[in-house]
């Protein structure tokens, strides 16, 4: 194994994540908390957009009905945050599975503008609906406590959402190399191809929808959480270009390429407080040259010149067969 | 008697050698420095009351950094963007407290980003003076560590319906917004309505991005409104005056601080005499073309060239005076605490740009309450009218 690989990258970085909360400051807590939070946006959007190839654009409205839903269980039915948070996630992806329906009809560009009128629909509902949502002008979401666990609100959210990006990454790189992510992958290259092979569309899109619903409602309850305040400005068009690029960025196709597709989106964010309203010039550039220089992200750099951060549709043969049910030889074809 | 002066001198200048010591515990502070955070957009529509008020600000440190600073400490700003978003802010305000390490803050441009900050500048003990969001639940209930110089929407909307009833008006509507900034108003001015046992006759909403508000128009008037109040940012504004100049709609039209610069609002409406019965709020008392903010109209040529001053670097520049002010008040041995209990302190402070005296006091953290009120006659320069000052007790 390469000393530079993916594996021992991404393990120092981990091993830096687990440290940071005793090194760093309550600022930097809030950074890499969001920065988490960004994974599990990246990675679900990838699944949808990237492995699945569904031009979809309603992810920030499924962040914002994760938040939504979380927060306001708490606030109007004065549920705890480890009952909501789950609801939040559960009530995203049954939005996401709903979403699928007209996918299966539509495609390309006519999808993308359905998905996009479901955003504005949604965010038309957050601003409204003010009996229930509050309306423009947002609410506040109660503290939430980690106890009797003997760290502080700040230290505990950090730890949960590292806990759930690492775990629903480990989830994706799963999916992605099993017959799901395969099968996602067939959809993209070619519908006609993809059903003439036996893989049927409406399961595997619905399912693609749902998956991504779910880690953008479980984004959204941390978020809920990490602010304490929900209003709908959060859940815009600007957010929905952000979720775009940390893919784009990364590398379409690639659970990997949205871990560092957030990283960077969310570093560069940050670190251009310093240079004071040039955030969008530099996004905007940044955006422009991996669209027009270099189309498969980030990762698609790494995977030509280093060893070792190749992503294969197939688990390594040991791994599938202990993952594979008795009876079963291999794992099925692609 | 030689050797007890000799030693109270000794202790003097151990007391003053040490004051500056224990002054640099004080986050942000040095013997020649203390470091004061601003966050408000700096990008995007929001600049207006993030940006354009932090130079107000800035030439303000640079007057009084001119003349040796306060207590012999430069006054230095580090800004923040927040994008006018509620994460944005959160995080700007992190940053600043945590990473820059400022010791106090003065800012917030964008009332839903300032509300979702103040639970994290409230819980650091930072001093906070905002000096352009005007939602009420920034100061209200009151956080220690939380003072505003921005007239808060109950404060405007009480001015607005006082200037209205006062103006003889017998049918007054209300055209709004209904988005985050917009809701923010709205509401106060509801309850400015009830408690005056007023009933609005008309209530319509328009888009931020309207570009035809006809229908609007046609309802107010056949409501047979005598008098609107505008709660619009200027660009929706100056669409519903234009179209109200066009349906021939002429009630007395009264705008809030979001337009207060009535010479580029009458340029964006652009219809001869759209903006004669427009009246409009300034936190500030002058204009940017009175002759008595010369001074700062050159302090802003000069510092960033290619800008002239407006209304909202006015907004800065009182409340700087207010921050540098509490400085001065909080003594050379600078705590937090001194500065707040400072601020808490502020009494009838007249500024350089304010319509009213500054006052704050324990139980009242909105220390501006005089909104002046200002028109440009078509054609005509912008004057102040007045300056209604609103009792909230």
């Amino acid at each position: 194994m390469p000393v530079f690989s993916r594996r021992n990258v991404l393990l120092v970085l981990l091993a830096g994540a687990l440290i940071l909360p005793w090194m760093g400051n309550p600022y930097t807590l809030f950074v890499g908390t969001l920065l988490f939070i960004y994974v599990l946006l990246a990675v679900g959007l990838n699944l949808l957009v990237g492995y699945a190839g569904q031009l979809a654009f309603a992810n920030a409205a499924m962040f914002g009905i994760g938040a939504y839903t979380t927060g306001l269980l708490q606030v109007r039915l004065e549920l705890p945050f480890f009952a909501a948070f789950p609801c939040g996630a559960v009530v995203a992806t049954l939005v996401g599975l709903v979403i699928s329906l007209p996918a299966l009809r539509l495609s390309g560009l006519y999808l993308a503008l359905t998905t996009l009128a479901f955003a504005q629909a949604t965010q038309w509902v957050f601003l409204h609906w003010e009996n229930v949502t509050f309306g423009a002008g947002g609410f506040k979401t109660p503290l939430i406590s980690f106890a009797p666990l003997p760290v502080e609100t700040p230290t505990g959210l950090y730890f949960l959402s590292l806990l759930l990006a690492v775990l629903l990454t480990l989830f994706a790189w799963n999916v992605a190399a099993s017959r799901i992510g395969r099968a996602f992958v067939a959809i993209r290259d070619g519908e006609v191809a993809a059903e003439s092979l036996g893989i049927d569309l409406l399961r595997y899109k619905a399912l693609a929808f749902a998956m991504s619903g779910f880690y953008a409602g479980v984004a959204g309850g941390l978020y809920s959480a990490l602010l304490n305040f929900v209003a709908p400005e959060g859940f815009d068009l600007f957010q929905m270009v952000l979720h775009k690029a940390m893919i784009v960025v990364g590398g379409l196709g690639s659970v990997t390429g949205s871990l560092l597709g957030a990283g960077i989106l969310v570093f560069l964010l940050e670190a251009l407080r310093a240079f004071k309203g040039t955030q969008e010039i530099a996004f905007g550039a940044l955006l422009l040259v991996f669209v027009i220089f270099l189309r498969g992200g980030l990762v698609s750099v790494l995977k030509r010149n280093a060893r070792g951060w190749e992503e294969p549709l197939r688990l390594p043969e040991r791994r599938a067969r202990l993952l594979a049910r008795p009876g079963t030889a291999s794992v099925p074809g692609e | 008697m030689r050797l007890n002066s000799f030693a109270s001198a000794m202790v003097g200048t151990l007391l003053l050698a040490v004051a500056p010591a224990a002054a640099a515990d004080a986050p942000g502070v040095t013997a020649d420095k203390i470091r004061i955070g601003s966050f408000g957009a700096l990008t995007g529509p929001g600049y207006l009351y993030g940006k354009l008020v932090m130079n107000g600000v800035e030439i303000v440190f640079d007057e009084v950094n001119a003349k040796g600073g306060v207590h012999g400490r430069k006054l230095e700003l580090v800004r923040e963007d927040d994008r006018c978003d509620p994460a944005g802010a959160i995080g700007a305000v992190k940053k600043l407290i945590y990473q820059d390490q400022v010791f106090a803050l003065i800012g917030g441009g964008c009332s839903n980003a300032t509300f979702a900050a103040r639970e994290e500048v409230e819980k650091s003990k930072v001093p906070l003076l905002v000096f352009a969001s005007v939602h009420d639940g920034i100061t209200t209930p009151p956080a220690p560590n939380i003072f505003s110089t921005a007239t808060t929407s109950t404060i405007e909307s009480y001015a607005q319906l006082e200037f209205a009833l006062k103006r003889g008006a017998k049918r007054i509507a209300v055209v709004s917004m209904r988005d985050s900034w917009g809701r923010a108003r709205y509401e106060p001015l509801m309850a400015a309505f009830k408690s005056k046992g007023v009933k609005p006759v008309a209530d319509e909403e328009v888009s931020p991005d309207a570009n035809d508000t006809t229908a609007q128009v046609l309802r107010l008037k056949a409501a047979n409104a005598d008098a609107v109040i505008v709660l619009l940012y200027p660009k929706p504004a100056a669409v519903f005056l234009r179209d109200s100049a066009k349906l021939a709609f002429k009630p007395i039209m009264i705008g809030q601080t979001g337009i207060a610069d009535p010479a580029a609002f009458e340029e964006q409406v652009g219809v001869p005499g759209g903006t004669a019965n427009f009246y409009t709020i300034s936190m500030v008392r002058y204009t940017p073309d009175d002759p008595a903010v010369d001074k700062w109209r050159k302090a802003i040529e000069a510092k960033f060239p290619g800008d002239r001053l407006s209304v909202f670097n006015l907004f800065g520049v009182g409340s700087a005076q207010v921050l540098v002010e509490a400085l001065k008040n909080a003594g050379p041995d600078l705590t937090r605490e001194k500065l707040i209990a400072a601020l808490a302190s502020i009494k009838n402070f007249e500024t350089d740009t304010h319509g009213g005296p500054i006052t704050c006091s324990e139980a009242d953290h909105r220390c501006h309450k005089s909104p002046a009120w200002i028109r440009k006659e078509p054609g005509g320069p912008t004057k102040v009218l007045d300056v209604t000052p609103v009792s909230l007790n």
